[in-house]
């Protein structure tokens, strides 16, 4: 092999990667938590819980999922309205771009209305019922259960969605 | 003479691309910096401030989190007036129902889930906070007959949450204002005065929720838009949406006690609502049938309800 060819075949590899990195797309997770699960469906088993400001690889996409591989190297799909996608700066950056709601959504994580204003909030409205509404957060409904919940009701691909 | 000039390409090209790389190796390194809450130089900082701010105009701009704390306080307000309905089992059994139609909705993630809960109370309500924070009343569940009449309330509450109604009806001074605030302010933790205005704000913006929520009631183009979702979401997730008709049947000329009150006073009549619905329901081409099984279920579930 000519000194040539094998630098355009260095060149090739070197452009493979390059490509390789700019479709490798960090997602971060905007919603308190959510589960990276075996399958593209809610009612699939989890295989990972994930937390707000995580972030994923996206591997890739399938109408409103995203398969990823966590920083642990496990992989499954979580859903798309889970995430903000990682281009913030070129995003936020471009004032004409309509996208960078989602990156800003990740830039204002923890800003904004947040725990300190429900705190100042909670100081001057004593009488408000803070309580049943973290009786209410824990109301949780599992996977396996919204599956079995489906199925006996023939419900969605167990029955008669449209 | 050819060759050196292919040579002088090859190694242009060469380099062109190890810049790229280089480049886009340190733009990822500094977006995922950024992003993961990891150190951040001060003018990286203020640039995202500055650009947030300019872009932050509307409701649409509230983040999921901010959503999240604007829900729990409208919550908060609504559960200080009525009495949760305290049934494991029943509450169990909508959740169930509430989160079949939400996986099947517009906008199955939002920042904490969805939550339904029972409200004690024989007036025929239903509520739903930004965020997914819904509400039920026992009055309005001894009015359903089966799994399809309760699902498609669950589904326009549901709608009303995707849709945003909720962030809709803060006025559009008072999201300027805070933006502005929140703009100005590189932390996370606000300065005494800073919070005191930001709080002032947030005061207002659940004040202008819970008077649309409790007192006169979306507009009605909202609601109707949440009708059109609850049949879009009943077909979707294999509920038949005809289950919507038959709830507003059983309030169509409703006198009796209480019927003043709740939906009756925040919705738009059950007859103007009933000839839309009719219309989206048509215009299915494949309706899913209401199913024993699911009937059963309902049934033995509200044998709890007292």
């Amino acid at each position: 092999m000519s000194k040539t060819s094998r630098f355009k075949l260095l060149l090739i590899g070197v452009a493979v990667v390059c490509v390789a990195l700019l479709l490798a797309e960090t997602l971060i997770i905007k919603v308190q938590t959510t589960y990276v699960r075996k399958e593209p469906k809610f009612y699939s088993s989890p295989v990972a819980t994930l937390n707000a400001g995580e972030s994923v690889t996206q591997i890739s996409s399938q109408a409103g999922w995203f398969k990823v591989r966590t920083s642990k190297g496990v992989e499954g799909w979580i859903h798309s309205q889970a995430v903000a996608t990682g281009k913030l700066k070129v995003a936020a950056m471009d004032k004409s771009l309509k996208t960078s709601a989602t990156a800003n959504e990740v830039a204002l994580a923890g800003k904004g209305f947040n725990r300190q204003v429900e705190a100042e909030y909670k100081s001057r409205n004593k009488d408000i019922n803070f309580g049943e509404v973290e009786r209410m957060l824990r109301i949780k409904v599992t996977p396996e259960e919204l599956r079995r919940f489906l199925m006996d009701g023939k419900l969605a691909e167990f029955g008669g969605a449209r | 003479m050819r060759r050196p000039k292919l040579r002088f390409i090859i190694v242009l090209s060469g380099l062109m691309i190890l810049a790229l790389l280089f480049m886009t190796c340190q733009t990822l390194k500094e977006n995922i910096g950024i992003l993961s809450g990891g150190k951040v130089s001060t003018s990286d900082v203020e640039a995202v401030e500055k650009t947030t701010e300019a872009v932050r105009k509307s409701f649409a701009e509230i983040t999921d989190e901010e959503e999240y704390y604007i829900g729990r306080a409208v919550s908060a307000m609504i559960l200080s007036q009525y009495p949760v309905y305290k049934s494991d089992a029943v509450t169990k059994y909508i959740n169930r129902v509430g989160y079949a139609v939400v996986i099947h909705s517009d906008r199955p993630e939002t920042y904490a889930g969805y939550h339904f809960l029972i409200l004690d109370t024989e007036e025929v309500n239903a509520l739903a906070a930004p965020g997914g924070f819904i509400f039920i009343t026992k009055g309005l569940l001894k009015r359903c007959q089966d799994e399809e009449m309760l699902s498609s309330i669950l589904a326009h509450e549901v709608g009303h949450v995707s849709a945003k109604h909720g962030l809709q009806s803060i006025k559009k001074s008072r999201l300027i204002d805070a933006f502005r605030i929140i703009g100005s302010e590189a932390t996370k933790r606000y300065a005494p005065e800073k919070l005191a205005q930001l709080t002032d704000i947030f005061e207002d913006t659940l004040g202008d929720i819970a008077e649309k929520l409790i007192e006169s009631g979306y507009d009605r183009k909202y609601e109707y838009e949440a009708d059109k979702l609850s049949v879009k979401t009943s077909v979707r997730t294999g509920y038949d949406a005809n289950g919507l008709l038959d709830f507003l049947g059983t309030m169509v000329d409703d006198t009796s006690t209480g019927s003043e009150k709740g939906w009756f006073k925040t919705h738009p009549t059950a007859k103007d609502r009933i000839g839309r619905v009719q219309k989206e329901i048509s215009a299915v081409s494949s309706m899913p049938a209401k199913n024993d099984a699911r009937t059963n279920r309902f049934q033995s579930a509200m044998k709890a309800l007292k």
